[in-house]
């Protein structure tokens, strides 16, 4: 078991933590100990009867292969009640066992502690939002350490499935319902590193990229991030926001959305502008058979394309582009108004990024505030 | 005992007229009311639906060999058909029919000493379903195919853009039907079709089996009907039942779909259960141990299969008590598979055994199942279940219940009695052989998955991170080798068809009644009712040198004997 331990934790490369085993990762929560102490007993007893299995019957087929000149032995016993009653009752008390061990523990785990650090979390497909109590928002998941953290998590289309491994943490998000999740960490997480959040309930098409990084900082240093992660977008300068944020914003963007023409779950924002404004590239339409003319500018439904993006993005079942379901889950409250200007820009100045949504010209020096 | 007289019982010399013989031409098998056709077409059907369930599976494990895309065109959406597909062709279409419908189909009526099954309209009824249901699901591939896993989980189910969503739902809800009546023919045929002297504590255990998963798939399945008709009427008529945007609940679809599905689980295990007893007594030529222990553990695993169904769920949003609950009664469960695994292991003792291919099936299932077993003890803990839920951890577990077990005792089944349904035998070297390359392979495959999983890769990812890639290369060569076995199995068994020998009407030495009948039976399977004594005493059982095969020494036999049957009975 040593050698196949090595074989498995140095493939398991990159990770700079100690302490994985052949079955599990680190433990890095409080809830990890007990959880993996179970799982060591648990494990040790299926060793015993697998063993035990696997020994008793090769001794009984070895023993007992028939012999060609033989008459068949006939006197093996039909039955025995004690022994038999014994088998079906010791694995009883066993199982009675660890069912109890494994219920303490998990009313522990059903049980976020009053004190707790209270993150929202919103799931659509496919991604995560981490909202902080200062409204602050990111997505990769920063926790402070050395205290309890509890995830008020729901889902705006789907159900999804907040699954932290080295925490030992699962829990499903079910649209039209509140769920909780609570996990104290006292590990700093090693610099240049991350601890993997997954989406574990099967959601679609992007369902295994819907996973994110959460990183534990201890107290001091979470307070400093979180100071200026809610003022990032407030820094930048109107005429700055499409190069600074836009491709920040466009990640959660891109897995339907491409900048390179190609068709996705959504319509790629190459030369979308110019589609809604009129311009080169020609009309288009909307599933209802209309174009985008009839339904953008003065004195139609969306009196400028920015309203028709704007309401997209908040609404956008409301007019869908022909050829594409209405797969897109609303960003309502997600978004400020400077973060909805900084798309729009973002779509407007489409050429001057990359296809994977670099900008390709030089940025300006002097951010204000560090954006991790 | 003056002299010992061996003499074959009246029905085993083969006639030329057997029941493929019987009569000839598409419509006599199309429009055929025998049980044993009937089975044979269901087996055919089973059999060509595991291929391509086994071709999707190959799919699956080809593109995780590494993280991104591994096949050219197969994108994320082209995964999630791929392993949806091969789910719910694996479940319905091949795993839950094949051991009642297929093999009980032909041999429970015969264990039985009837002539055929109590409906038999009704019985061609089921299969004729079974084809459309079938036909239905795979016609979804057309139609835009699905991509909702086996579990059609909502709301994703009734929102997402794929087109061959009803469709396939209708076809598993045509299925569930095939499957309705052919548990309640069964029931029937148990209840009243069995002859003279066979009590219920004298039916061969293989029809206890197929009688406790008749009972679950007659009170089980319609919940499934129902459940799926719900869902096909929110998808087509935006009626809110399970999504919330329309005022449903998914967590309630939850508790319908698992009420059906995890009794169904038990629907797959246990006539594979039944089959062990059969084969494992009947290789080892040596009475069953602890009969009744094993019988009503049948039934004890029908009866709490129903009442488990919420351990799918204890990370979805259901409360706590109930999870409590749920948890304490999964538990149960292991006290009727540990006693079925402990009567099987003494059986074995003092016994007489042939090391054949049905036998290695056995204990290549005991080994399987004792894994799949007690890594349900992991899942069935409530904390260590927070973690491994929705992980790899849980596929290689249920692949080693509904695969190692249920279908590695299907095909033992079908060892067994391939030489009765085909009058042929196989070649026994390469069948041992082709058992240990799908034993190895397997566990290649499924064992690694436990760390996979324990280690934290979720399931039904078609992108990983690339620390878990050693672990999918091993895998996915797990899966090369069991395929690999199961290819040398079809070559041999096709190939006995055309060049096997002839086979003797109890080549195994059997007790039970359809090994005292010709290989393979006469159209009417017997000529008159047989006699019935203990199907697992195997006293007078003689191996006969002219016949190549064993027969039952009348002499010994206490059904023809008064004086042993008073001495013998218990």
């Amino acid at each position: 078991m040593n050698i196949a331990s090595t074989i498995f934790s140095n493939l398991l490369a990159g990770d700079p933590r100690e302490g994985r085993t052949l079955w599990l990762p680190p433990q890095d929560s409080n809830l990890a100990v007990n959880s993996d102490l179970m799982f060591w007993w648990i494990n040790m007893i299926c060793y015993f009867f697998f063993v035990g299995i696997v020994i008793a019957l090769v001794i009984l087929v070895v023993k007992y292969r028939m012999k060609k000149d033989r008459p068949f032995r006939t006197d093996g016993p039909l039955h025995h009640l004690p022994l038999e009653t014994t088998w079906a009752v010791v694995p009883l008390f066993i199982v009675i066992f660890i069912f109890y061990f494994g219920f303490r523990d998990y009313l522990n785990f059903m049980t976020p502690p009053k004190n707790s650090y209270e993150i929202a979390v919103t799931a659509q497909k496919w991604g995560w939002l981490f909202k902080y109590p200062n409204g602050a928002t990111s997505d990769d998941l920063y926790v402070p350490t050395g205290r309890p953290v509890k995830l008020s998590m729901r889902s705006s289309d789907v159900l999804h499935c907040c699954y932290i491994p080295d925490f030992r943490v699962k829990k499903d998000l079910v649209p039209g319902r509140y769920s909780y999740l609570w996990f104290q960490t006292d590990n700093v997480t090693p610099e240049g590193w991350g601890h993997n959040l997954f989406c574990a309930e099967y959601c679609g098409t992007g369902h295994s990229n819907m996973n994110r990084k959460v990183y534990a900082l201890a107290q001091p240093e979470f307070d400093t991030w979180l100071t200026a992660q809610s003022q990032w977008l407030d820094k930048i300068p109107e005429e700055e926001l499409y190069f600074r944020a836009g491709p920040k914003l466009y990640a959660r963007c891109q897995q339907c959305h491409s900048l390179d023409g190609t068709k996705g779950i959504g319509p790629s924002w190459k030369g979308l502008w110019a589609r809604v404004s009129g311009g080169e590239g020609g009309d288009g339409k909307f599933v209802d058979g209309t174009g985008y003319q009839s339904q953008i500018g003065a004195g139609k439904q969306y009196q400028t394309p920015e309203d028709y993006i704007r309401a997209s993005i908040l609404n956008p079942g409301e007019h869908v582009v022909a050829g594409y379901a209405n797969a897109m889950p609303s960003f309502k409250g997600q978004l400020n108004d400077k973060g909805i200007d900084a798309v729009i820009g973002f779509m407007k100045h489409v050429d001057e990024f990359d296809t994977k949504g670099k900008y390709l010209k030089e940025v300006p020096p002097a951010p204000k505030v560090s954006m991790k | 005992m003056t002299t010992i007289n061996i003499s074959q019982p009246l029905d085993t010399a083969a006639r030329p007229d057997n029941y493929i013989t019987h009569t000839r031409g598409f419509m006599s098998w199309a429009l055929t009311l025998d049980h044993k056709r009937i089975g044979v077409m269901y087996l055919v059907s089973v059999l060509s639906s595991f291929f391509v369930g086994g071709v999707f599976a190959m799919l699956v494990r080809t593109e995780l060999l590494t993280p991104g895309q591994t096949i050219p065109g197969v994108t994320a959406d082209v995964y999630n058909h791929f392993f949806t597909l091969h789910g719910a062709i694996m479940v319905f279409l091949v795993i839950i029919p094949s051991i009642p419908a297929a093999l009980g189909n032909f041999v429970m009526p015969i264990m039985l000493g009837a002539k055929d099954v109590a409906f038999p309209r009704l019985n061609l009824f089921s299969y004729y379903l079974w084809i459309f249901g079938a036909l239905f699901t795979v016609s979804s591939l057309l139609l835009g195919g699905f991509d909702t896993g086996w579990t059609f989980y909502t709301p994703y189910s009734t929102t997402t853009p794929a087109g061959g969503v009803i469709p396939a739902l209708t076809g598993v809800f045509i299925l569930g039907f095939s499957s309705i009546f052919t548990g309640l023919n069964f029931i029937v045929t148990v209840h009243k079709l069995r002859p003279p002297g066979m009590t219920w504590f004298r039916m061969p255990l293989f029809l206890w089996a197929i009688y406790a998963t008749a009972i679950i798939q007659v009170l089980a399945t319609p919940v499934l009907g129902i459940t799926l008709l719900l869902l096909i009427v929110e998808r087509a008529f935006n009626i809110g039942i399970f999504d919330p945007s329309m005022g449903g609940d998914p967590v309630l679809f939850q508790h319908f779909f698992w009420f059906y599905s995890h009794p169904a689980v038990y629907i797959m295990i246990l006539p594979a259960m039944g089959i062990i007893s059969e084969l494992i007594s009947v290789h080892a030529h040596r009475h069953i141990f602890g009969y009744r222990f094993i019988a009503l553990s049948s039934i004890a695993i029908a009866i709490f299969s129903f009442l488990v169904w919420g351990h799918h769920m204890f990370i979805s949003g259901q409360s706590p008590l109930l999870n409590t609950l749920f948890s304490l009664i999964s538990f149960s469960v292991a006290i009727p598979s540990a006693v079925k695994v402990f009567n099987w292991m003494s059986t074995l003792y003092k016994g007489n055994i042939v090391l054949n291919t049905p036998m290695l099936y056995a204990l290549a299932f005991l080994v399987l199942f004792t894994i799949g077993g007690l890594t349900g003890i992991h899942l069935a803990t409530l904390n260590t279940d927070v973690h491994l839920h929705d992980t790899y951890f849980v596929v290689a577990h249920f692949h080693y219940v509904m695969m190692g077990s249920a279908l590695i005792g299907m095909i033992g089944g079908l060892h067994h009695w391939w030489p009765k349904i085909t009058g042929r035998m196989y070649n026994e070297n390469l069948g041992r052989i082709g058992c240990i390359i799908v034993f190895i392979g397997f566990n290649v495959t499924f064992f690694t998955q436990f760390f996979l999983g324990s280690q934290g890769m979720p399931r039904r990812y078609y992108d990983y991170q690339p620390e878990y890639q050693i672990y999918h290369v091993i895998s996915t060569i797990g899966s090369y080798i069991m395929a690999s076995g199961f290819f040398l199995t079809a070559y041999y068994l096709l190939a006995s068809l055309f060049g096997g020998a002839r086979a003797p009407a109890n080549p195994w030495g059997g007790r039970s009644l359809e090994w005292q009948c010709a290989s393979p039976p006469p159209f009417d399977n017997f000529a008159t009712q047989p006699r019935v004594g203990d199907c697992y005493d195997f006293s007078a059982i003689r191996w006969d040198d002219k016949e190549q095969g064993y027969v039952v020494d009348p002499a010994l036999d206490p059904t023809t004997n008064p004086r042993l049957a008073a001495k013998n009975s218990h």
